[in-house]
C-alpha cells in the first residue's frame, strides 16, 4: 500500500518535518512586528465586518447561530487554515524549488509541512475564541456542551483534508501554469457556497445535499458543535468524512503519478 | 569492499522543449495542447557500480547528461528506467545554498540546513564552532545578521562549510569543489583531501582537468547520454580529449 509506506517515509523525516515548519514560522514572524497579530487580525477584522454587514445592516437574526459574532469567529479561523493551506500548499514545490532540487526527502513533506506550519498558526490563534467564549458564558449567553468533545475529530478531519487537496494541488500546479490564478478565485466561491457566514440550515431542502458533499460543511458543524444551543447535523460530517478520505487518496496517487515530471521540470 | 552505488540500466527521458508546462486555454479550446511531446533520452542504458572509498569522477561535454545522472543518484531526479540503488547517506555539495533563508540570520540557517540533511540538533551544536570557523572571521563576525546581507563569497562558504561537515559517507560534487577567494579554495581543497582520506566515497563532476587528476582515481566517461568508458582516470581523460580534438577540428 503506497499511501502506509509514504506515510512511514515522511514520519521517518520528522525531524527534518519539525525544522521546516520551524522555518516558516520563524520566517513568518521574524518578517513583521506585528507578527501574532497579523495571524488573529484578519479573523477578527473581518467578523466585525460581516458582523456589521449581517446583524446591522440586513438585520438578519436567523443567518448563523446565536451569538453570531461567535459563530462567524469560529468559521473565519478554520477558514483561515483552508484559504492559507490552498495557496500555500499549491505553490510548495514551486516557492522551495531550490529546497526540493537539493534534497531527497520523500517530496510530500514539502506540502505536508505548509499544512502543519498553517496549522499551528490556527492553533495560537484559538485564544481568541476562547477570549469570545469566555466573554458570552460571563454573560449568560454561552451554551457550552458536551458536543465540545466533536472539535478535535473536526480538526483531524480538516487537517486530513488540507493534505488531500494539497497533495492533489501542488503537482498540476507546477505543471500548469494557469491553476495558480485559478486557485484564488475558486478559494472565493467556495468561501460564499461554504456556511461560513451562514448555517446550513438556512440552504433549501434538496440543496442543502450539494453543500454536504464539500467536507468543510461537515468540518464547520463539528468545530461549532460545542458552542450553540442547536442540533448537530450528521449528515455533512459523514458525507465529508467520505469525500476527504476520497480527496486523500486520490491526492496521494496523483502526486506519485506526476512527481516524476515535476522534479525534472522545476 | 562492499558496493555502496549501484546503477542498472538507468534512463531517464526529457521534453525537447524546455517547458512542459501546459496552458489551460489551449486544453479547453483546442482539445491539446501545443507543447512539444518530443522527447529525447538525456541518459540511457548506464550501468555501473561505485564500491566504499573509491573516488570517481564523471567527465564529458555539456549537455551530456553528467549533472542529470549525479541527481539521480542524490534522488533529487527519479529515473524513467531502471533504477539507482545508494546503500549509504549522501552528502550534496550540488546547490550549496538551496536551504538558505535570506531573512533568517546566518546562525539560525546553519541549524536549519544542518537539519536538513538529518543532523540532529546535539551534533550541529557541537559542530557549530568548527563549522564558523572553516566559513572564516568574516562569517563569525556577521552571525547574527540576516543571511542576504551576507556577501556572496560568504554565503557559499558557509554553505560549503556546512555540507562538508555533514557525517555523510557519499560525498557528491558537482562542480564545486572549490568556491570563494583563492586562499578559501586551498581550504576546501585540504578539506576534500582529509574526507577521502576518512575512508568517504566522492562522486564528483568536473570539468577541471586538475581537480580530476587530483582527487579522482577512477574516471566514468559520458558521451551523449551513454557511457562511453569506465576506467583509470588517466586513461578516461586521455580518450575524452582525443575525442575533444577530434571534434574540434
Amino acid at each position: 500500500m503506497t499511501l502506509i509506506d509514504r506515510t512511514r517515509a515522511i514520519t521517518g523525516k520528522r525531524q527534518v518535518l519539525w525544522t521546516l515548519v520551524v522555518r516558516d514560522l520563524r520566517v513568518r514572524y521574524s518578517r513583521s512586528v506585528l507578527g501574532y497579530v497579523w495571524t488573529i487580525l484578519d479573523p477578527l477584522l473581518m467578523s466585525s465586518i460581516y458582523f456589521f454587514v449581517f446583524s446591522f445592516l440586513f438585520k438578519r437574526g436567523n443567518v448563523g447561530h446565536d451569538p453570531y459574532i461567535l459563530f462567524l469567529v469560529i468559521g473565519l479561523l478554520s477558514w483561515q487554515w483552508f484559504t492559507g493551506c490552498l495557496t500555500g500548499t499549491s505553490g510548495a514545490l514551486l516557492s522551495d524549488a531550490k529546497l526540493v532540487r537539493s534534497t531527497s526527502l520523500p517530496r510530500e513533506i514539502w506540502v505536508v509541512r505548509v499544512v502543519i506550519a498553517k496549522g499551528i498558526e490556527y492553533v495560537l490563534s484559538l485564544p481568541v475564541l476562547a477570549v469570545f467564549t469566555l466573554f458570552y458564558v460571563v454573560q449568560g449567553k454561552g451554551h457550552l456542551n458536551v458536543g465540545l468533545l466533536l472539535m478535535p475529530v473536526g480538526l483531524v478531519m480538516q487537517f486530513v483534508l488540507l493534505i488531500g487537496l494539497g497533495l492533489l494541488l501542488a503537482p498540476i500546479t507546477t505543471l500548469v501554469t494557469d491553476v495558480a490564478r485559478l486557485i484564488p478565485l475558486a478559494v472565493r466561491i467556495l468561501f460564499y457556497t461554504t456556511p461560513v457566514l451562514y448555517s446550513g440550515d438556512i440552504i433549501p431542502h434538496p440543496y442543502d445535499r450539494i453543500v454536504w458533499l464539500n467536507p468543510m460543511t461537515g468540518v464547520l458543524e463539528m468545530l461549532r458543535a460545542g458552542f450553540f444551543n442547536q442540533p448537530v447535523h450528521s449528515g455533512p460530517i459523514l458525507v465529508g468524512a467520505v469525500v476527504t478520505v476520497a480527496l486523500l487518496f486520490i491526492g496521494a496517487t496523483t502526486f506519485g503519478r506526476l512527481e516524476r515530471s515535476v522534479l525534472k521540470e522545476i | 569492499m562492499s558496493t555502496v552505488i549501484s546503477v542498472d540500466d538507468l534512463g531517464i527521458e526529457f521534453y525537447r522543449s524546455r517547458r512542459r508546462r501546459m496552458s489551460m486555454r489551449e486544453m479547453l479550446f483546442h482539445r491539446r495542447t501545443t507543447h512539444s511531446t518530443d522527447t529525447f533520452w538525456a541518459l540511457r542504458n548506464i550501468d555501473f557500480e561505485v564500491k566504499q572509498g573509491e573516488a570517481v569522477g564523471l567527465v564529458g561535454g555539456n549537455g551530456c547528461g553528467k549533472s542529470t545522472l549525479l541527481k539521480m543518484i542524490a534522488g533529487v531526479l527519479l529515473p524513467d528506467e531502471g533504477a539507482v540503488s545508494v546503500t549509504q547517506g549522501v552528502a550534496p555539495l550540488i546547490e550549496l545554498t538551496g536551504g538558505f533563508v535570506g531573512d533568517l540570520s546566518g546562525r539560525d540557517n546553519v541549524y536549519l540546513t544542518a537539519g536538513l540533511h538529518g543532523m540532529a540538533k546535539e551534533e550541529i551544536d557541537e559542530r557549530f564552532d568548527s563549522i564558523v570557523d572553516f566559513a572564516g572571521a568574516q562569517v563569525r563576525a556577521s552571525l547574527d545578521t540576516p543571511f542576504r546581507h551576507f556577501s556572496s563569497g560568504m554565503q557559499v562558504r558557509l554553505g560549503f562549510a556546512v555540507v562538508t561537515t555533514l557525517n555523510e559517507p557519499i560525498i557528491l560534487v558537482d562542480e564545486v569543489l572549490a568556491v570563494g577567494d583563492k586562499a578559501f579554495r586551498e581550504k576546501c581543497y585540504q578539506r576534500m583531501e582529509s574526507l577521502l582520506e576518512d575512508g568517504r566515497t566522492l562522486f564528483l563532476v568536473s570539468h577541471s582537468e586538475h581537480d580530476l587528476k587530483r582527487f579522482i582515481t577512477r574516471g566514468l566517461y559520458l558521451r551523449s547520454g551513454e557511457l562511453a568508458m569506465d576506467g583509470p582516470v588517466e586513461d578516461v581523460l586521455e580518450r575524452y580529449n582525443a575525442d575533444a580534438a577530434g571534434a574540434g577540428s
